[in-house]
């Protein structure tokens, strides 16, 4: 019941804190609303025993891409944006999301899933790291290369002046 | 003599060379393009001096296989080939020095003569071939480089017209020419000559395919020999340069469509009804084109005229089964015809005078062209004992052999105009008054380069007579060196050899009446003259056909393309995507959130299909 | 114990309102941030489906790290290019960056 409790609060706050973010009128608002998100997001991970990627979620996004966003917030707030942050597409938009959420409601509660209960205990940082250095060390080299070029590109595309 | 190819390699090589890099080359290529065709010559008598040690050859490469069908480069070394090869070397030989000197202010004189040589060439190659692909190709060759040279002073808008007339009008032949081919070949599933002729003298083909492929043949032989009704182009090549016309009226182009004939000779002979209509169209083309000789007053459109005349005596000579006699007239009106275009080439360039109505007397003032010139007009009106008499009578010994009276009597009457309008010439150009106003006064006698190939045709063209009886090397008559396997003698027939010699009289004093003492004849004869005049309404009669017929089909035609193919289906079908296009950018608005509605309404749509219709 | 759909509903409603929030926003940022939702839902389905019906292997999970390494790489050049944008065109509304219409 415990279990079913704590499940409760982190889905809540998971969906109200999106529900904040696609609705707020203010955009720092919105980016804190992210926050609840992931951190909620983080405590679903920790109840699945993922407490690394739970981890990995706060450091990386609760501080790391959240504090990114804000800055890109602040280097480009314009005056009165309050009014102009959705788009007039909106209506369409709002049946669109509902449309997919039934659909995937629908698969996801109409199929009978073969396993019930999670398997497994907690997962060690030793075999953590195990994996990912072992079985998937190319992989992540490649990610690791996919950051490097990107935090290159970042820097030559933001860079002042340019080609322009 | 496997080293035969180089007689027509040789030209073919010089042609390139002297064309590109002409300038730089000794005498602007002229010497090149003459080593080329001289080296030609030497090889006919190595040629014919092998032959006669042994007998026929023949040499063949692979050239590709085709779906079973093996496509060769082959000669054949018989008498046929050996003797064209002799006429067409030594001819081209002596055009090509005499238009060192004639053509020597010609801007495109390299030009000229890499063309030369080219043409030397292809019609080498024609007659050495051993199958009807090559032998079409080196066809088509002939035709284009006689294009080329009678369009050689293409500035001029009348030679430009005559080398188009030329080459469609030998075209519509060639097209006849290359579906004979096709038939042929689809009779037997060979090119090689020599196949086909056994295929056709053992009976393989049916005698209708047989008659039908033989005057396929016969209508590629009409267009380059200027058989009615195809002659139309001949007169009008004079338009070229005259060395080019010698070379094209005795040696070339003409002859390829009597060297067809006569090389294919056995699939004509078995074709029932083939001969008739060669030997019946040559009559009627030579009679013709003799009258309309009469009535030119354009030095080499008379000489243009008599061409077409001889080759219809020829075409009379095959179709009459005297085989020996049309390849023999063929080498006599060669040597003269040539002589006597190269000669008046002479003449135009030291008088500077075309139109016989001008000259007159030139005797006096050109002596040795004079007597070259009428040393070949003797030849070809047939006097005895000059080569054109001897091979006259041959054929008029063939006609009477293998024709009727009637034919016999209208070759008679040919004879006797062929007489006519060479005396004609003799008497209006060479004596009589002196008509030039005053071009006349500074003519003068060649140069050597000029007099010296003059020489040389005339004394082939005297003493070509002698081979009826004698062919050196040979010990015997042309006739047994040429005719196929069994020989035939010479064999004189008294009475018709006096009876041509009366008539060939009868012609010089006709001519000598009017057109030295003035007789009135030609008044009681003005309305046929007209009539020759007018060349027999020939060019008339196409020029309305094309503007009546092919031009309004070709409008017709035209309009349909314009409005249904491309304003309706063209510009239509632009127009409609433009049209449609023009509407449908809207929808391209340019914010990526309606993009992004669609692609996410796509998903949906596409898990509604996934989930529901599994 | 809480059943699998439990997370996949949590999931699903999730990636649908990142969907809506892509959609319907015209900040650029605030897409970014709908992006980044619609990027969780997808970490808890692959978590999820990881430890229920797979456990023991590390698949699912490493392929979440993958995710939030690669949401870091777009999310740096993704602000980049704003800030560029911003610079240039003194605006982040993506209705107003649209060269590409008609």
């Amino acid at each position: 019941m415990a279990v079913w409790l704590g499940f409760g609060v982190l889905a809540g706050a998971t969906v109200a804190g999106a529900l904040g973010t696609v609705t707020s009128r203010n955009v720092v608002h919105a980016a804190l609303f992210l926050l609840v998100t992931l951190i909620a997001v983080a405590g679903l991970f920790l109840m699945l025993f993922a407490e690394f990627l739970a981890l990995v979620q706060v450091l990386l996004y609760g501080g790391a891409i959240v504090l990114v966003l804000l800055f890109a917030l602040m280097l480009t707030r314009i005056r009165g944006t309050a009014a102009s942050l959705d788009n007039p597409q909106r209506p369409l938009a709002i049946v669109a999301a509902l449309a997919t959420v039934g659909l995937l409601l629908g698969v996801v509660l109409s199929t009978q899933w073969p396993v019930q209960q999670p398997g497994g205990g907690p997962v060690g940082f030793p075999q953590w790291g195990a994996s990912l250095f072992r079985q998937w060390a190319i992989p992540f080299e490649l990610a690791s290369v996919v950051l490097l070029v990107a935090l290159i590109g970042a820097v030559v595309i933001s860079r002042p002046g340019g080609e322009e | 003599m496997e080293w035969a190819w180089i007689a027509a390699a040789a030209p073919l090589a010089a042609f390139p060379l002297v064309a590109l890099r002409g300038k730089w080359l000794p005498g602007r290529g002229a010497y090149i393009s003459i080593a080329a065709i001289g080296l030609s010559f030497v090889l006919f008598w190595l040629v014919g001096a092998d032959f006669l040690r042994r007998q026929a050859d023949h040499f063949s490469i692979t050239w590709f296989n085709s779906g079973g069908t093996r496509l060769a480069l082959g000669m054949i070394i018989d008498p046929l080939s050996v003797y064209m090869l002799g006429i067409v070397s030594v001819v081209a030989l002596g055009v090509q020095v005499y238009s060192l000197k004639y053509m020597e202010h010609e801007p495109r004189f390299s030009w000229y003569f890499a063309v030369q040589s080219l043409f030397a060439a292809s019609m080498l190659g024609l007659v050495l071939s051993d199958n009807f692909l090559l032998l079409y190709v080196t066809w088509e060759l002939v035709g284009l480089c006689s294009y080329l040279l009678i369009g050689f002073w293409f500035e001029k808008r009348s030679a430009a017209e005559a080398a188009k007339k030329a080459f469609v009008t030998t075209r519509i032949g060639d097209v006849g020419l290359l579906i004979g081919i096709l038939v042929l070949f689809k009779a037997t599933g060979s090119f090689d000559i020599g196949t086909v002729i056994q295929a056709a003298e053992s009976g393989q083909i049916s005698s209708g395919t047989l008659t039908v492929a033989a005057l396929l043949l016969f209508a590629g032989a009409m267009g380059k020999s200027a058989q009615f009704p195809l002659h139309v182009w001949l007169p009008d090549a004079m338009e070229g340069p005259t060395p080019v016309s010698a070379l094209i009226h005795a040696a070339t182009m003409v002859v390829a469509g009597v060297y067809l004939v006569a090389r294919a000779f056995p699939i004509f002979e078995a074709a029932p009804g083939a001969l008739e209509v060669v030997g019946w169209l040559g009559l009627l083309t030579a009679l013709l084109t003799a009258t309309m000789a009469l009535v030119m007053t354009n030095l080499k459109q008379v000489l243009a005229y008599s061409t077409i005349s001889h080759l219809g005596f020829m075409m009379l000579a095959l179709g009459s089964i005297g085989f020996t006699g049309g390849m023999y007239h063929l080498m006599t009106h060669a040597f003269a015809k040539a002589l006597l275009f190269l000669g008046a080439g002479s003449i135009a360039h030291g008088t500077g005078l075309t139109d016989i109505k001008d000259m007159g007397g030139l005797w006096r003032k050109m002596p040795l062209t004079s007597t070259l010139f009428i040393l070949g007009a003797l030849s070809l009106a047939g006097v005895p004992p000059l080569g054109g008499f001897f091979s006259k009578d041959e054929v008029l010994a063939a006609v009477y052999h293998n024709q009727g009276p009637v034919v016999l009597g209208l070759t008679l009457v040919l004879a006797l105009l062929s007489a006519l309008y060479m005396a004609r010439l003799v008497f209006v150009v060479f004596f009589g008054p002196d008509r030039s106003r005053e071009s006349g006064v500074h003519a003068h006698e060649s140069p050597w380069q000029m007099v010296v190939p003059l020489v040389a045709l005339a004394y082939l063209a005297v003493t070509s007579g002698a081979a009826a009886f004698y062919l050196p090397g040979t010990g015997e008559g042309l006739g047994q060196f040429l005719f196929w396997e069994e020989g035939e003698a010479f064999h004189p027939l008294w009475w018709l050899i006096i009876a041509s010699m009366v008539i060939v009289a009868a012609g010089f004093v006709i001519a000598w009446g009017i057109y030295q003492r003035g007789w009135r004849v030609a008044r009681a004869l003005e309305p046929v003259a007209r009539l020759a005049r007018r060349k027999y309404y020939m060019d008339d009669l196409y020029q309305w056909t094309i503007d009546r017929v092919v031009l309004v089909f070709a409008g017709m035609v035209a309009l349909f393309d314009r409005t249904v193919v491309n304003d309706g289906g063209v510009n239509g079908s632009g127009g409609i995507v433009a049209r449609v296009g023009k509407r449908l950018r809207y929808h391209e608005t340019g914010r990526v959130y309606n993009y992004g509605l669609v692609m996410a309404g796509a998903i949906v749509v596409l898990g509604l299909m996934v989930t529901l219709l599994r | 114990m809480i059943p699998v759909s439990a997370y996949l509903a949590v999931s699903a409603l999730l990636f649908s309102i990142g969907m809506y929030g892509v959609l319907a926003r015209r900040n650029a940022v605030l897409i970014l941030m709908s992006i980044e939702l619609m990027l969780n839902a997808v970490n808890i389905n692959l978590v999820a489906f990881s430890r229920y019906l797979a456990p023991g292997e590390f698949t699912g999970l490493v392929f979440a790290v993958f995710v939030i390494t690669v949401a870091a790489a777009e999310v740096g050049l993704a602000l980049a290019i704003i800030i560029r944008l911003y610079r240039n065109r003194a605006t982040v509304n993506v209705d107003e960056i649209d060269l590409l219409k008609w």
